[in-house]
């Protein structure tokens, strides 16, 4: 049977299949990958040419290494006084203000990598550097922001305990 | 041979040449009449941006980076990016919180921890859970997978199968520790 239907006789007999005589639509149906513009290339332009070498980032000792080395430092850092409140009940005004510090360093590091991957410099150069001054006046806003809640009111372990618990 | 092969392109170029050229094409070549004309440019475009013009227009056409959902569902994969989500969740509601606190004098807002703690109080209990959950999980999942990150950084647990393992056990862990952050506490 599946012989006498692949037979070449038939087959000549048969109008031949051919995808691309079929409308735009119907073609897209049979096709299994879909165009998904979400980030169109911009218009091209070209720099230099093939025979430039690779450009070479000024080397800058806050940049690579130690910058990842504190960063560890301050994950590191707040595996105790996380724990800390979980143990003791509450923090003492001191170790409240130390939490929110390294939070607030550990969310600064964060969000610069989610600017670093997500809005790259040869891609959106403006947003870039929006992003990058709204993310250090942030930094003084919301640093400003919990040390008048830690000074006016109960602290950051005791305000969330307070609201968790009410 | 190479005359073979020049013969051979004449002919062919012969057969699929248009019936009107078939005669004149020899005609002309035997006549002598076949220079052909350039006439100078009106613009002189430099080669090196002609050049640059086609390769920009080329790149335009390069295939655009894959879409994230082409790639298999793993959970090494996941959970990297559900580690930078919830990440972002918590410090955003930090930053919010900070500096909501700052300007609520000057907008008319109440952020006093026992403002909040009495309206958040007054809400009704599955809102509460639900909005409990919406932190507890981001807080619980975060805590744990850092502690995976790190051992990471110092190579350890780093196998493909250790980091799968870990993964689920991390999962398993912080649902149920958010389950009983937002049930029990």
């Amino acid at each position: 049977m599946a012989s006498a239907l692949r037979s070449p006789l038939l087959r000549q007999s048969l109008p031949t299949f051919r995808p691309q005589q079929l409308p735009r639509i119907q073609r897209a149906v049979l096709s299994t990958t879909q165009a998904r513009r979400i980030l169109p290339p911009l218009p091209q332009k070209i720099e230099g040419n093939v025979n430039d070498p690779a450009r070479v980032p000024d080397p800058e000792p806050g940049h690579g290494s130690y910058h990842w080395t504190a960063e560890r430092v301050g994950s590191v850092a707040l595996i105790p006084m996380t724990i800390a409140p979980f143990a003791a009940g509450s923090l003492n005004p001191m170790l409240d203000g130390a939490l929110i510090g390294l939070v607030l360093i550990h969310s600064h590091l964060g969000f610069d990598s989610v600017i670093t991957d997500y809005a790259p410099k040869w891609r959106v150069p403006k947003s870039r550097r929006f992003l990058n001054i709204a993310r250090n006046l942030a930094l003084v806003v919301v640093g400003w922001g919990w040390y008048e809640f830690e000074t006016n009111d109960v602290g950051l372990t005791e305000g969330i305990k307070r609201v968790w618990t009410a | 041979m190479l005359a073979q092969r020049a013969m051979q392109q004449s002919l062919r170029r012969l057969a699929v040449q248009h019936p009107a050229l078939r005669l004149s094409t020899p005609a002309a070549i035997a006549t002598g009449i076949y220079h052909q004309k350039r006439f100078a440019a009106a613009t002189t475009i430099s080669e090196a941006t002609e050049h640059d013009k086609i390769l920009a227009r080329q790149r335009l056409n390069r295939p655009v980076a894959p879409h994230l959902a082409i790639y298999n569902a793993q959970i090494t994969w996941y959970l990297s990016g559900l580690n930078r989500i919830t990440g972002c969740t918590l410090s955003g509601a930090f930053y919010i919180f900070g500096s909501l606190y700052l300007i609520a004098p000057y907008i008319g807002l109440h952020m006093e921890s026992a403002a909040i703690a009495a309206s958040f109080g007054a809400w009704p209990l599955i809102l509460k859970i639900a909005t409990k959950a919406f932190f507890a999980f981001p807080f619980t999942f975060h805590c744990l997978n850092g502690l995976r990150h790190l051992s990471w950084d110092t190579t350890h647990l780093i196998s493909n199968q250790k980091v799968i393992q870990t993964g689920w056990t991390v999962v398993a862990l912080s649902v149920f520790s958010a389950i009983g952050l937002t049930l029990l506490v």
